[in-house]
Formats: structure tokens, C-alpha cells, sequence
């Protein structure tokens, strides 16, 4: 039986193992002499054994089968719950371990939009762009076998860079021996690169070949950007801002639309293995949304011509700033809108903090003269005269508890209405002022709807980053002094761009038109989007508007007038001469001038505004129609050029300035 | 005792399954193993087919991109260039190079020979800044392009067998690489 039992247990496994090697069933004696190689060494035939198959008893082979199938089975168990544990209980936890390490993802950086002018021409656009870093420990003795590593690639890099040598050996030996990243040059251009690695590969080579020598440049590393690029350099930089190290917009345009250009980051996320993407699985890719591209009012040509004749006057008058503004008057679309002293958005690191906003919208000022002619809508438009009406100015007014003086002292003139404005006599407008209401402070109230609907002390409706509303006090609120002064814009304040859009508004017929500064944007898909339309508002009649440009004709046109120097032969041209007591805005106290000059062209039939104002001149004369008269001129004349608007020919006003008494 | 038929019955069965064992069954087994083998190498080979495609298809990625790296800085500094030469400023200098001066007092002429606005003589150009024509636009061009080939050799050859020598080796390399930055007006 045993002999049977033992037969029968060795049986199973040699059937289930499978060998080529198996020997013939019938030649039992020989397999079991001959141990296959699947066979188990339970097996093992012993002398004795064969010697004595059929007296020596064998220790049972059941207990130990046994012994190895619990343990087998305890095994197989133990695998078993441990495979339940991760594919089933634990399995969320364990398949998001994995996919920590088996997915990479990153952003893929939107394109910021471009802003180009009014034709399309690039104002701002991106780029890609290098920063060249640099690992200082790469440039040792003990990594390069030389000693003078540093002042080589000082060396070969300083003309590639465009920086001194000292500079950049400074950032190659830095006093933290420990230190592993140096910058040495910010947002450098893909071909400056370039020329590095070319260098750099070239050393590498070289040092391969020639023991003798060392790569010194192989610790310089790149880290790519994108740079944004103003290729105009400081043309419109007051409206067109800035973008910050963020890449963020961090003034002007770049930061009021900010988003629109911004665009969305995208997101790709796949499989990896050793670095690269597993095809079977998929990714998921959320693409970038690149920025839409804003497109200004601004025609870049009238814009240079501004700044240039800005810019030139500001530097011989010794000014502090001075702004110009190129209004369309029919549409409200800002044409240009110039500051001086201005940046360059490319190399802000060379920029003043001061000069870096859009000061033609962020200064308030008192507007002086340039005032007055909203003084003489109101008054038309009320009726109370006309441009031939008689006022007899004197030499001095007492209002309030002030004397009132014109800017030059004159024996008593006796004017025309249109003379007072040509002449720009304050008492005259004082006077008549007066005759809008009943008592003063009617007349106080009147002059205050007529100022607010003009647009002043409240935004201009650009929604420009910082940009002032202005300072209009209540008439309630207004002082003894202000009420007489008011009229001839001192007490009051606004922006340039405000002072600019009441000329355009007496342009337009008497319909304020909100100005405007970007005409729409170009969505991803190409599609231009243009911006809404600017709100229309009446402020005086088209008779009184028609009026008051005849008048100021006579400002630039008649012998006597304040701003001859305006004058464009064969045109007709208006405007207004404004020199205003300046706050000086460290101390709050008056000190210095705003001179000033605002008119449109062709008087008749006007297309263009234009606003210049220049703070404080210290050199030379301060008069509004002797330094801002000129820039106006080369402003307008370029303009007329630009969108070539040719003389009315038709005869100019030539309304009476004087009457004999 | 009863079980040994039964075992040998087993055995049997398992004997014919056995390669080498004379059995009727053998003549359909062929087909099979070769279809298995056929399944196999046919895996085979198409793995080796589908990870060598793979391969070429991000090898291809990789050119492609690399491509449109160069090419966009390519289109990026040339758009540089244009604007260079495009910015008011630049033109406003060359126009003066040329003996140009700005335009005086609008005036128009219509199609019927009628003058609208008052017609001026233009001012002399300024002797100063007169030059005769200046309008380097070539090679201005040829010296932007020119430092990437040339900026790699020049310095390697001198730079590299005698260290002492790097001091002066860079003065060749300005000579080549500013250019492009003195030279492109208006930046």
C-alpha cells in the first residue's frame, strides 16, 4: 500500500509539469533513476530505496504536501488580500499616487495680443526672448582647470551682450562662493542666444579635441521668455503703458485691458515614461486662448508729430511737462495724445517713476483762458448777448474781495464780446458772466451746468487707468473769489484730455462726443470687434457752436488777438490762447504758468482738434500763444497732412474785436 | 489496484498530447503552432513596427518644432527690422540724409489746376545734415545677418589655443557683433 500511496503521491506532479524531457510511462525506473528537471526533490531516488523498494518505509510524504500547500495557500492568501487591498479597497488612494508621478502637466503660456494704431502698425507686440543666466560654479578652477575661467567668457560674452566686462566678471566671481544662479542679461533676443551657443558648442568642440584648453562657456544656461516689444520706443508710451515683470499690464492700455490681451494659459497634461509621452494613453490639452490685439484711435504719424513739437518746446521753454492731444472732432477718437517728458516702455529700468504715467490724463490743472470759451457758450446760448455786444472793460474790477486784472494793464477798452474772447480779458468775461442770472449766485448755477456738461469734474469716459476727473466744486461751494474766477478758469481744474474735448465739442456743432481711444479689438479668431459707440450728448446749440467758432477765429486771425502765432495760411483757423496761474503741486501754492492753446481746424468745417498745454515754462516766455500757439500750428498742419484736409476757401469771419465808444 | 487502468487512461490521453508521441491528432497541430508562432512574431514585429513609427513621428515633432522656433525667430527679427527702418524717427533722419526737408503750409492741388490753401516754397535742407545718401538699407541688412555665421568662428580659432590671447580676440568680436545694434536706427 505505502508502496502504492507513494507511487500515487509522486504521480500528480510529474503529470502536471510539463517537459519534453519526460520520460516513457512504462519506463518507470528509468524516470525515477533520471529526475526531470520539473521534478520535485522529494523524489530523489536513495540507494536504499532502490535497493530495498519494498521494506524501507519512508517518512509520509502527506504531512509535508500538506506543510507546502498551507504555506503555498498562505501565500497565494496574503497575495491575494494584498491585491484586494490595492485594486479594491485602497485603489482610488494608489491611482492617484501613480498618476502623481505618471502624468506631467504644464501651462501653455497665452500669446499676449498686440496693440497696433489706427492703420495697423504695431504699437506693442511679444516676442520670445532669452534670459541669459549663468551657474558661477561651473566657472572654477576646479571645473575648468584654469583659473582665469571667469575673465574669459567675461571676455567673449561682454560684446555679445552689449555690457562691460567688470559687469559681467562681477556676476562670474560672486562673493557666495555657494551661489549657482547669476543673471547676466535680461530678455535678450532669440539670435543673442544664438550667438552664444554657436560660441558655446564651438568651445565645447574645441576643448574636446585640444586637452588645452576649457569650455568657459559652458556654464552659461538660458531660460526662455517672452519680451514685450514697443518698437516705436517712446511714441504713445503714456497711452500704450507698460507690463511688468509678471507679464502682467502695469499702466496705461497694457493694464486697462489687461485681460482682453492677456488671452487664457492653456494646460497639457499626458502620460510620461522616462521622460517621454506614453502614445496609448491620452493627454488632455486645454489650448492657450491667445489675447485679442487692440486696435487705438492713435495714427502713429500724427502722434510722432506731437510728441516731437511737444517735446522740443517742453526742452526750450525749461518746462516741467507739457501735453499735446489730436482730437477727431467728429467721431471723438483720440488721434494722438502726447506727454512730455515721456519713457521708453522697452528699457524701464532707465525710466523715471514720474514721466512713466499718461500725465495729458492723470495731471489736473487749472485751465486758465482756455476756459473762457465755455463761459462764452453759456452766455450765447442764454441769449443774454451776442458777439457784437458792447463791454466796456476797465483797467481794474473789484468782485468779491478781489481786484481783477487783465494780463496786460490797459487803458479802458471797449470791445466787442468776440473782442473779449480775442483779447482774452478776464474782466470782460467776469462782466459777462454776470448777466447769466439774476443775482451772482444764479449766475454761479447757470455757469456750473454749462462747465459739467462740457465734461469737467467728472471722467472723460476713457476709463483710463489713474486718470483724474477733475476738481468743479458745487456752486454752492464756490468761494467769493471762485465765482469771478471760475469764468476764466482758474479755481476750476480738469485734464488735457477734457480741455480737448470741450473744443470739440464747440467743433462738433455743440454735441459732445465722449472721446475715445481704442476702436476695437481682434478677437482670436480674427474677427475685428469695434468698440462701442461713444455716448452723444448736446451741450449748446449748432448756432451758438457756430457762433463761437467764428469768434474764435478772431482769436488766431485778428491782428489784435492773443494767438496769431497759430496761424496756417489759407486756412481757416480757431482757437483759444490760455495762460493760467499754476498750483504748483509740491506746495499747493500758486508759483509759475500753465500756458495753453486749444483749437480746431478748418474753422468752418472742422475735422481736427487740437490741445497743447505746457507747465511751467521757465525759460523764455510763458504765454500760452507764444509757446503752445507754435506747437499747435506744427500739430495741426501735420494733421491736416495726415488726413488731408484741404482749406474750406471760404472767407474768414472777421468779426469786429472793438467798437468806437 | 482499480485506479491503474484509469491512470494509464489518463496518461494516455496526456501521452497523445505530448510532441513525439505517435498520435492521429498530429496532423492537425502544425497549422495551430504555426498560427501561434505567426501570432507571436506578427506581435512582434508589429510592436517593433509601432514604437520605430512612433520614434519617427517625434523625431519629425521635434524637427518640426524646431523649425517653427527658427523660422518665428527668423519672421521676429525681421518684423524688428522693419520696424526699425518704418519708425518715424528712422525715416524722418534718412528723408534728411537725402536732403528732404518737412512740408511747409498745407496746400492742395485739385484735379482742374485749382490751388486750395496757400503754396510755399520749401526751406533749404540743412547743409549739416545733408550728407549724400546714406540709404544703407542692404547693408545694414547683411550686417545684421552677418554676426551669427561669422561671431562662432572667429572667436574659437584665435580664443581657443592660447588662453593668454582672450583679451584681445574680443575686440574682433565687437567689431562684428554691435554693429547691428549701432547701426539699425531707430532703437
Amino acid at each position: 500500500m505505502t508502496e502504492v500511496s507513494d507511487d500515487f503521491g509522486r504521480q500528480p506532479p510529474r503529470r502536471r509539469v510539463p517537459g519534453p524531457a519526460r520520460p516513457e510511462r512504462s519506463a518507470r525506473p528509468v524516470g525515477r533513476s533520471r529526475p526531470g528537471p520539473g521534478a520535485r526533490p522529494a523524489r530523489r531516488p536513495s540507494a536504499p530505496r532502490a535497493a530495498a523498494p519494498k521494506t524501507i518505509r519512508l517518512g509520509s510524504p502527506r504531512p509535508r504536501l500538506r506543510l507546502v500547500g498551507l504555506a503555498l495557500t498562505l501565500v497565494l492568501a496574503a497575495f491575494v488580500v494584498r491585491l484586494l487591498q490595492v485594486q479594491a479597497v485602497d485603489a482610488s488612494t494608489y491611482a492617484a499616487k501613480a498618476e502623481q508621478n505618471r502624468y506631467v502637466g504644464y501651462t501653455l503660456a497665452a500669446e499676449r495680443g498686440g496693440i497696433t494704431d489706427r492703420s495697423g502698425v504695431a504699437l506693442a507686440t511679444s516676442e520670445d526672448a532669452y534670459d541669459i543666466t549663468a551657474d558661477p560654479t561651473l566657472f572654477t578652477r576646479k571645473q575648468l582647470k584654469i583659473d582665469d575661467g571667469p575673465e574669459q567668457a567675461a571676455a567673449l560674452l561682454a560684446p555679445i551682450l552689449g555690457q562691460d566686462q567688470e559687469t559681467i566678471l562681477g556676476k562670474l566671481r560672486p562673493k557666495d562662493k555657494k551661489l549657482r544662479y547669476v543673471l547676466l542679461a535680461h530678455r535678450q533676443t532669440p539670435q543673442v542666444w544664438k550667438q552664444i551657443k554657436d560660441l558655446k558648442s564651438a568651445l565645447a568642440t574645441k576643448s574636446a579635441t585640444d586637452p588645452g584648453t576649457a569650455n568657459v562657456l559652458g556654464g552659461v544656461l538660458s531660460v526662455p521668455t517672452t519680451k514685450r516689444v514697443y518698437p516705436n520706443g517712446d511714441l504713445a508710451a503714456g497711452i500704450l503703458g507698460w507690463v511688468n515683470a509678471d507679464g502682467k499690464g502695469g499702466g496705461g492700455v497694457e493694464q486697462q485691458l489687461n485681460s482682453l490681451l492677456a488671452g487664457k494659459d492653456g494646460k497639457v497634461r499626458y502620460a510620461q515614461s522616462g521622460g517621454r509621452q506614453v502614445p496609448t494613453v491620452g493627454s488632455t490639452e486645454t489650448p492657450a486662448v491667445p489675447g485679442s490685439d487692440v486696435e487705438l484711435t492713435i495714427d502713429r504719424d500724427i502722434q510722432w508729430a506731437a510728441q516731437q513739437a511737444i517735446t522740443d518746446q517742453v526742452k526750450e521753454s525749461k518746462a516741467d511737462r507739457g501735453y499735446v492731444i489730436v482730437q477727431d472732432t467728429r467721431t471723438g477718437e483720440v488721434l494722438a495724445m502726447a506727454n512730455s517728458p515721456g519713457f521708453d516702455p522697452n528699457d524701464l529700468s532707465k525710466a523715471r517713476s514720474v514721466n512713466m504715467g499718461n500725465a495729458a490724463l492723470q495731471d489736473a490743472y487749472e485751465p486758465g483762458s482756455t476756459a473762457k470759451v465755455m463761459s462764452m457758450a453759456a452766455v450765447l446760448e442764454q441769449g443774454v448777448a451776442t458777439p457784437l455786444t458792447h463791454v466796456i472793460v476797465p483797467n481794474r474790477l473789484h468782485r468779491g474781495d478781489r481786484l481783477f486784472k487783465d494780463d496786460i494793464d490797459h487803458e479802458t477798452w471797449y470791445l466787442t464780446l468776440n473782442g473779449v474772447l480775442a483779447k482774452s480779458s478776464n474782466i470782460g468775461t467776469i462782466l459777462a458772466t454776470g448777466q447769466l442770472g439774476k443775482s451772482q449766485a444764479q449766475a454761479n448755477q447757470v455757469l456750473y451746468s454749462y462747465l459739467r456738461k462740457f465734461g469737467l469734474g467728472r471722467y472723460s469716459g476713457l476709463d483710463f487707468p489713474g486718470e483724474t476727473p477733475g476738481i468743479l466744486a458745487k456752486p454752492a461751494d464756490w468761494s467769493t473769489s471762485q465765482q469771478y474766477t471760475i469764468p476764466f478758469g482758474q479755481g476750476v481744474s480738469l485734464n488735457a484730455m477734457q480741455a480737448a474735448s470741450v473744443y470739440s465739442t464747440i467743433a462738433n456743432g455743440g454735441v459732445r462726443v465722449e472721446p475715445t481711444l481704442v476702436r476695437g479689438t481682434k478677437g482670436p479668431d480674427g474677427r475685428f470687434t469695434p468698440a462701442a459707440k461713444p455716448k452723444e450728448t448736446r451741450v449748446v446749440s449748432a448756432r451758438t457752436a457756430k457762433t463761437l467758432a467764428r469768434m474764435l477765429e478772431s482769436v488766431v486771425d485778428d491782428q489784435e488777438g492773443t494767438g496769431t502765432k497759430a496761424r496756417i495760411p489759407g486756412y481757416r483757423v480757431a482757437g483759444k490762447t490760455g495762460t493760467a496761474n499754476r498750483v504748483d503741486p509740491a506746495t499747493g501754492k500758486y508759483k509759475g504758468y500753465t500756458s495753453s492753446f486749444a483749437g480746431f481746424a478748418p474753422a468752418d468745417q472742422p475735422r481736427i482738434t487740437v490741445y497743447c498745454a505746457i507747465q511751467n515754462a521757465t525759460s523764455g516766455s510763458y504765454f500760452g500763444g507764444q509757446i503752445c500757439g507754435p506747437v499747435y500750428k506744427k500739430v495741426m498742419e501735420f494733421a491736416l497732412k495726415t488726413l488731408q484736409v484741404p482749406p474750406t476757401g471760404a472767407k474768414a469771419a472777421k468779426l469786429p474785436v472793438s467798437y468806437t465808444p | 489496484m482499480s485506479r491503474k487502468p484509469e491512470l494509464r487512461g489518463r496518461a494516455a490521453r496526456l501521452a497523445r498530447l505530448l510532441p513525439g508521441t505517435a498520435s492521429p491528432g498530429q496532423a492537425a497541430r502544425a497549422p495551430f503552432v504555426l498560427l501561434v508562432v505567426l501570432l507571436l512574431g506578427g506581435g512582434l514585429i508589429g510592436l517593433l513596427v509601432l514604437n520605430s513609427a512612433l520614434s519617427e513621428g517625434s523625431f519629425k515633432l521635434t524637427d518640426l518644432q524646431k523649425d517653427t522656433k527658427s523660422l518665428t525667430d527668423e519672421q521676429q527679427a525681421l518684423q524688428r527690422d522693419i520696424d526699425a527702418y518704418s519708425a518715424p524717427d528712422a525715416l524722418v533722419r534718412r528723408a534728411r540724409e537725402l536732403g528732404m526737408v518737412p512740408g511747409g503750409d498745407p496746400a492742395f492741388l485739385d484735379p482742374d489746376g485749382t490751388v486750395k490753401g496757400v503754396p510755399s516754397a520749401a526751406p533749404d535742407a540743412d547743409p549739416v545734415t545733408y550728407h549724400m545718401p546714406l540709404v544703407l538699407a542692404p547693408e545694414v541688412i547683411d550686417s545684421t545677418a552677418v554676426p551669427t555665421p561669422t561671431a562662432s568662428p572667429t572667436p574659437t580659432e584665435t580664443v581657443v589655443p592660447a588662453p593668454e590671447d582672450v583679451v584681445p580676440t574680443p575686440e574682433t568680436v565687437p567689431s562684428d557683433v554691435p554693429l547691428p545694434t549701432t547701426t539699425t536706427p531707430g532703437r
